[in-house]
């Protein structure tokens, strides 16, 4: 027995023994290594004969994961020298059965950034293979920005197309403004959303009225929407619809009422008022919760502590609101002292 | 069959589960070397400053739960603050600390006290009040009732606006492009993805280690600091990175985890049964998902996102893995209707078993062997040589699958320096008699602790920074 474990243990050390000098001196070797190329790599393709290898690399379908990424490395790299032949293996790599190839061709095109590659990029945003939120981003990112190109993208038959449109204009105003309001009534309740986002952004008569009307969408997630743009767009013209969702009865809709109704700042104050009596608690708890953060608690606290106004705020905020507001008095009072000290 | 016989039997039947457990280590080492390899390549191709700059990625919230962190919460909170990422916040609650963890955070970050009405989805403490600043406006503080540290995260996510939460720990300091590195993967398939963690470092002073240079790995000196660096470069590299890519990652730990919010909801949120929360989760989402036989991922990623606070002495570093031993014990046992269960496919056949036998059953048998081997050679069975070879198959074994760690990680990080790397090879060889006794040590505890039902956190003191 103990001659075998003599020779097991004997024969172990050995394997373990040259594994670890093995590993180790290829670990400083192969560090060696990289620091000394680091300097010489730029990143791009340094011969013909590289190129060649990394052309049929880049086109030749991958059957691992490790191939695949080998495959999206190949092509990044011969994005970034400008080879002749991307166009070609990018329009192979969108067209590819695998996911994380055409997601990296939709990648590989932003960093082409020409005509071509925006119609590339649109048309991948049609068909759907690679995240849209993905395609958007690159799309977004672009020098120079396509503009007019998206405008297509708003009559295309499959919702998620139309709502990656509506969502993509926002950064362009005036532009398909008409159709962007009509899309605020669209069957599709993304579309909807999506529309009235980017509705929140277009000073026109028909966006406010667009926007309006979807403060009683019946999809909540639209509801969001309208909120947040009707804060913005609109101000205190705003403020009676937005206190309404204060009584949602989601939590998403009443949350985005009260940053709307934040942003819209003093001016929503006669309408959170008039909310304080309101008979549902989250309307009223909403509506002090505003009122605090826009500092309107504050200024009555320090200046009028005993007006029965702030009584009322009070009373629909609850004791811990009472509490936080003379916590922050005091704070700001001995803040002033010690100015007035020094 | 006479007594050294028996103890013969042990020891070769000892020595047979070392090989085994080897062979074992070697298949993940394997199997995470190819995903380490894939996971470089995915992170060369992945466009960041789209990822970062784009209103499309998908916002997180940050959780961080303190108790009594005076020493490290500011600076881990402007860690936090300082991602680079389009659109976070970050919601610290303070535990019910009894130190100045409280005032210290009001105080440096301008936090005052405001009335907000929070959603009541899991149960907790009730919150004492919440803390907003004018200069961070996506910096919220959360002030109640001490509950634990798994209470603390369900008070958060009661808090938070976003749909993928990000539970960190207040003694961990992040590189600033933590969250994207993370959520690259989660934006890929959001669907599928419920949870992704990443690699974490250690050090005693984790400010240092991470401001001191950028771009490069800090490898503190000291036995007990370079030791802890390397168990846990061996726990991500050798063992998460297989796990992730074989369908059974078992443990996000508490110090980075990304889940999604919805997930956290049908769940039931962090339980506060268990002594510690985040591998009791990650349990409880694969049981869940797997009995529905729904399809999801849960992933670990090779980069380094952070460094940890490691224990800078012996008695806090026994203190926190006797702990690490009792919730796995709990967990494992607890989760025991997974083990060699089909229905829960690579979690039920390979995971759970394999932390069975390597986590809570390992302990008594390295007990075992210890007696055996050393009565063995009491009683002259096997020669003071044979045992000494014995040790010395044990330690290169051990620092070969070291070495395999250290490779891939630096592949994959290329952020040691060269006389770190030697250095970190050269003390992995006596691992096995500097650092392993301490784990033998403070996992016997932990099991004992668990046999006698007890859940204290025994909480370790931060350790001293020097004055800055």
């Amino acid at each position: 027995m103990h001659e075998l474990v003599l020779r097991v243990a004997a024969g172990i050390f050995g394997i373990a023994f040259a594994a670890w000098l093995a590993l180790a001196v290829t670990i400083l070797v192969e560090r060696a290594r990289y620091d000394r190329l680091r300097g010489e790599e730029s990143g791009g393709v340094r011969n013909p004969r590289e190129a060649r290898r990394l052309i049929q690399r880049a086109g030749r379908p991958a059957r691992t994961k490790r191939a695949t990424w080998r495959r999206i490395a190949a092509l990044d790299r011969l994005v970034r020298a400008g080879d002749p032949s991307v166009r070609g293996l990018l329009r192979t790599a969108l067209s590819d059965p695998n996911d994380e190839v055409a997601a990296a061709g939709v990648r590989a095109l932003a960093e082409v950034g020409d005509d071509w590659a925006v119609d590339m990029l649109l048309d991948a945003l049609r068909e759907g293979r690679v995240p849209r939120s993905r395609v958007a981003s690159q799309l977004e990112h672009l020098a120079p920005l396509p503009g007019t190109r998206l405008v297509p993208l708003l009559r295309d038959s499959d919702p998620a197309v139309r709502f990656w449109g509506a969502t993509l204009l926002a950064p362009y105003p005036g532009l398909a403004d008409a159709r962007l309001v009509m899309m605020a009534h669209d069957r599709d309740p993304n579309v909807r959303a999506a529309a009235v986002e980017t509705l929140g952004v277009r000073d026109t008569d028909s966006a406010r009225a667009a926007i309006l009307a979807s403060i009683d969408d019946p999809v909540w997630y639209v509801r969001v929407h309208a909120a947040r743009s009707a804060g913005h767009l609109l101000g205190a013209a705003a403020a009676p619809s937005l206190v309404r969702l204060l009584a949602d009865t989601r939590w998403w809709v009443r949350t985005a009422a009260k940053d709307a109704l934040r942003g819209i700042g003093p001016d929503a104050v006669p309408s959170l008022l008039s909310t304080l009596t309101d008979e549902d608690v989250f309307a009223r708890n909403g509506a002090a919760e505003v009122l605090q953060d826009i500092g309107f608690v504050d200024s009555l606290a320090s200046d009028r502590p005993d007006s029965p106004l702030l009584e009322r705020i009070y009373a629909a905020g609850g004791e811990h609101m009472r509490a936080a507001a003379e916590q922050r008095i005091a704070r700001q009072e001995r803040g002033g002292t010690e100015v007035r000290a020094a | 069959m006479t007594g050294e016989n028996v103890l013969s039997v042990v020891v070769v039947l000892c020595l047979c589960y070392l090989v085994v457990t080897t062979l074992v280590a070697l298949a993940f080492v394997i199997v995470g070397a190819v995903e380490n390899a894939f996971r470089k390549l995915e992170d060369e191709s992945t466009d960041y400053s789209t990822l970062g700059a784009s209103r499309f990625t998908v916002p997180v919230s940050v959780i961080v739960a303190a108790y009594n962190e005076e020493r490290v919460i500011e600076s881990t909170v402007r860690s936090l603050l300082d991602f680079d990422y389009p659109e976070f916040e970050v919601v610290v609650v303070n535990d019910g600390s009894s130190d100045g963890t409280l005032e210290r955070l009001k105080d440096s970050f301008g936090l005052e006290p405001y009335q907000v009405f929070v959603r009541h989805v899991f149960e907790s403490q009730p919150i004492r009040s919440v803390y907003r600043s004018a200069d961070y406006p996506n910096l919220v503080l959360v002030d109640k009732e001490n509950g634990g540290k798994a209470d603390s995260w369900n008070a958060g996510l009661n808090v938070v606006r976003y749909r993928y939460v990000c539970g960190v720990d207040a003694d961990t300091v992040f590189d600033r492009r933590a969250l994207l590195k993370v959520m690259r993967v989660a934006v890929q398939d959001p669907a599928r993805t419920l949870g992704v963690t990443s690699q974490i470092t250690t050090a005693r002073d984790p400010e240092r280690a991470i401001s001191a240079k950028p771009g490069r790995r800090v490898v503190e000196r000291g036995p007990l600091a370079v030791y802890q660096h390397l168990d846990f470069v061996r726990a991500f590299v050798n063992n998460r990175l297989a796990w992730s890519k074989l369908g059974f990652m078992l443990c996000a730990p508490g110090g980075f985890q990304i889940w999604r919010r919805d997930v956290l909801e049908e769940v039931g949120g962090y339980s506060t049964s268990f002594t510690c929360e985040d591998i009791e989760l990650t349990f409880r989402v694969h049981e869940t998902f797997l009995r529905e036989g729904r399809d999801y991922e849960i992933y670990c990623l090779p980069d380094s996102i952070g460094v940890t606070e490691s224990p800078d002495t012996y008695s806090k570093l026994i203190a926190q893995r006797e702990r690490w031993q009792r919730v796995i014990d709990e967990t494992v046992v607890h989760y025991r209707r997974m083990w060699f269960n089909r229905r829960y496919k690579s979690v039920g056949l390979v995971g759970a078993p394999f932390y069975l036998v390597s986590e809570v059953i390992s302990p008594a048998i390295e007990m075992v062997a210890l007696v055996a081997l050393v009565a063995a050679v009491a009683l002259g069975l096997f020669a003071f040589p044979t045992f000494l070879l014995v040790l010395g198959a044990m330690a290169f074994t051990n620092a070969a699958l070291t070495a395999a760690a250290i490779l891939l990680d630096d592949v994959q990080s290329r952020l040691y320096r060269k006389r770190d790397l030697a250095r970190l090879l050269a003390y992995a060889p006596f691992d096995v008699v500097v650092y392993r006794p301490i784990m033998f040590w403070a996992r016997i505890k932990g099991t004992w602790r668990y046999l006698r039902r007890d859940k204290g956190w025994y909480k370790f003191e931060r350790n001293v920074r020097p004055a800055t």
